[in-house]
């Protein structure tokens, strides 16, 4: 008896020495379990047994089991590791399957799983031998799966760190690529790229939106006209947080309907700038916390990015206009006239100030033979370099009909039907020229629908209309008609454009006609010069230096 | 910036990518426009060789995304093989075998598509 007892103890210790070096010589659970499962069928003669370990909520989950079937083994109950003992399910699973054995495995006395053992086929009862036997065998398996389990946890956490070392080196190449772009469509696609590649997902969208909260497909995988529709009815200023899940449902229903999923705005001082809409991810996993996050920071380097090319953009395209300003200035400046021809009997003085804009006025002043010279006085519809072009066009043919010793009326038809052969719809030049006769003492004048020039004689003022239409509209059918005046010692004649009697104060007033007679019945009696200067010093007075919309012309001629 | 070029070869039907050196934002566009290449010449099958490809960004990946449905609209498929362990991490851990097949060499990935054309 005493040999027998001493044979199974030396078996026992050797079959316990060598589960002992086998499941410490692995972290793999299964092999653990499988071996604690085998261990325990060599030495007990059973068929069946299994291992369930506690999970997350501490609830019991087969891992392990041989000779069970399927049926079996999906039947397990629901038990709580804490509620082992008192569990009636459990007790009704043991009854119903005939499972004799079944025992807590515990490490550092929190229960970590059951193993639990059918009938042994030989017959016999466990003893208490075999009670202390399964002790011995679990405490030293309770380590081993215990270190597994950790094992385990540390893979998936490691896993879980790599993937974040992965968003975040991501993260740092967009940033570097991100900062040097320009082009508004490729910072797109490389935020798009990004995305689909980290979250593995097929479809998507990506918004900008602008100052009015309006947003505009860059890129969509979802059905165009539907977004755009879609897009109708909500404003990016509703699109201030991420969405996803059920609040999208509910809340966006159109977005939710061409199957986005998550909707991540991308924002810029609290104002969405752009929105990411994806959809399902292949893997049919929903976006965890840090799936957003990384969105979120993507399309914070990217919004980042696209909005600097839109400023970028925005800048070229101001200095592009203020070189057609500058260009347009310098047209200007080189077709008026640098030099006021000195008469004998007429005394000339001009002036001419370009708006920011560069409005389209000209004037002239060129002597003819005969003791005659031309005086004109235009302003060109339009603004820049279109009208600094008409102007150049005009005084081109001014100088060159100027030559052919038409009389003025004849003259004005011509040039009437050049410039609208060569001015393009809607275009049009307002007109004023005269001939000054110095022998004759007459002026000459044609007025093709210019604000009339004045001619002040003894402080009464008459306004030199008469002429016909304005330049460009349509080629000659009404020929011009020619006034002559013959004029006397100290009459004043003062051609202008509207820029004068239209200049603007700050509050958005006019200067007016009144005013502008008014201050010519005052000071008629002045020389030209002295007259111009009163003129210009009035204006200015009036629009304090209010920056003019339109250019100011003025040319003052005294019959001396 | 770091060097990266493709080269594109046929075997067969199939058409193989090769890449070399490091796909990240930068270089992506490089690749985007391989793949606009082929579809323009109606080629959709093709395995991409990854054995001189040292590092692969997340915008490199979203190439392979990008593409991958136009393939498979036209019978054809975007097929991995030869990639190196660190390259292949980044596609593991980012859930890219549940979609596309990875093979050991680039003959198996040619010969997967030999056996589909024969079945088709």
């Amino acid at each position: 008896m005493l040999l027998t007892d001493h044979n199974s103890v030396q078996r026992n210790l050797s079959a316990l020495v060598d589960f002992s070096n086998l499941i410490n010589s692995t972290l793999d659970i299964e092999f653990t379990l499988n071996n604690l499962l085998l261990t325990c069928f060599g030495k007990f003669h059973t068929t069946k047994g299994l291992v369930a370990l506690t999970d997350g909520n501490n609830e019991l989950k087969v891992i392990a089991s041989k000779g069970f079937s399927d049926k079996v083994k999906n039947s397990f109950p629901k038990v709580n590791a804490a509620e082992i003992e008192n569990c009636k399910e459990l007790k009704k699973f043991l009854d119903e399957f005939n499972l004799p054995i079944c025992r807590e495995i515990k490490s550092s006395n929190k229960t970590i799983g059951v193993l639990i053992l059918g009938e042994r086929l030989v017959n016999r009862k466990f003893d208490n031998d075999d009670n202390e036997f399964i002790n011995t065998l679990l405490s030293i398996a309770a380590t081993a799966i215990d270190n597994s389990i950790g094992v385990k946890k540390l893979k998936t956490l490691n896993r879980e760190l790599d993937s974040k070392v992965n968003q975040l080196s991501s993260l740092f190449d967009l940033s570097k690529e991100f900062s040097g772009i320009l082009e508004i469509e490729m910072v797109g696609k490389l935020l798009v790229y990004s995305i689909i590649g980290q979250m593995l997902v097929s479809r998507y969208a990506v918004l900008t939106c602008d100052e009015n909260s309006n947003c505009t497909i860059l890129d969509s995988k979802f059905d165009y006209k539907l977004l755009d529709k879609a897009l109708t009815e909500y404003s990016a200023s509703q699109l201030t947080e991420v969405v996803k899940g059920k609040k999208l449902q509910e809340d966006f229903p159109s977005f939710s309907n061409l199957g986005v999923e998550l909707l991540v705005p991308m924002i810029i001082k609290g104002k969405s700038k752009g929105i990411i809409l994806l959809g399902p991810r292949i893997s049919l996993q929903t976006y965890s916390r840090s799936d957003i996050e990384f969105v979120s920071s993507v399309g914070s380097l990217a919004i980042i990015s696209i909005e600097n090319a839109k400023l970028f953009k925005e800048t070229v395209e101001k200095q592009r206009m203020e070189k057609d300003l500058e260009l347009a200035r310098n047209i200007q400046r080189n077709l008026l006239p640098n030099k006021i021809p000195k008469l004998k009997s007429f005394e000339i003085a001009a002036f001419n100030e370009s708006a920011r804009q560069v409005g389209g006025d000209y004037y002239d002043v060129i002597k003819l033979n005969d003791g005659k010279t031309l005086v004109a006085i235009a302003d060109v519809s339009g603004k820049g370099v279109q009208a600094a072009l008409m102007m150049a066009n005009l005084q081109a043919f001014l100088k060159s009909i100027s030559k052919q010793n038409i009389p003025l009326d004849e003259a004005t038809n011509l040039i009437n039907d050049l410039v609208s052969e060569n001015t393009v719809m809607g275009n049009f030049i307002t007109f004023f020229w005269a001939v000054l006769n110095e022998k004759e003492k007459k002026v000459t004048f044609v007025n093709a629908g210019h604000n009339p020039p004045l001619l002040i004689r003894n402080g009464e003022i008459k306004k030199m209309k008469k002429g016909g239409m304005i330049l460009g509209v349509m080629e000659t059918t009404i020929p011009y008609e020619a006034t002559n005046i013959i004029v006397e010692s100290d009459d004043t004649i003062i051609l202008f454009t509207d820029g004068v009697t239209e200049a603007m104060n700050k509050l958005n007033q006019e200067y007016t006609d009144e005013r502008f007679e008014e201050l010519l019945k005052r000071n008629y009696s002045k020389s030209a010069d002295e007259l111009l200067k009163t003129i210009r010093h009035d204006v200015l007075e009036f629009t304090q230096n209010a920056e003019q919309s339109d250019d100011l012309t003025a040319l003052v001629i005294k019959v001396l | 910036m770091a060097d990266f070029n493709v080269n594109v070869r046929g075997v067969g039907s199939v058409n193989v990518i090769e890449l070399n050196g490091y796909l990240d934002a930068h270089t992506a566009p490089m690749l985007e426009s391989t793949f606009n290449k082929l579809i323009e010449e109606n080629n959709f099958r093709v395995v991409v060789n990854f054995e001189t490809l040292n590092y692969i960004s997340s915008a490199g990946l979203g190439v392979f995304m990008a593409y991958v449905e136009t393939m498979r609209d036209n019978k054809g498929d975007i097929k991995f093989s030869n990639m190196q362990d660190n390259v292949y991490n980044i596609f593991d851990l980012l859930g890219f075998p549940m979609l596309y097949e990875f093979f050991k060499d680039e003959s198996e990935a040619v010969e997967k598509f030999n056996e589909q054309g024969l079945n088709k």
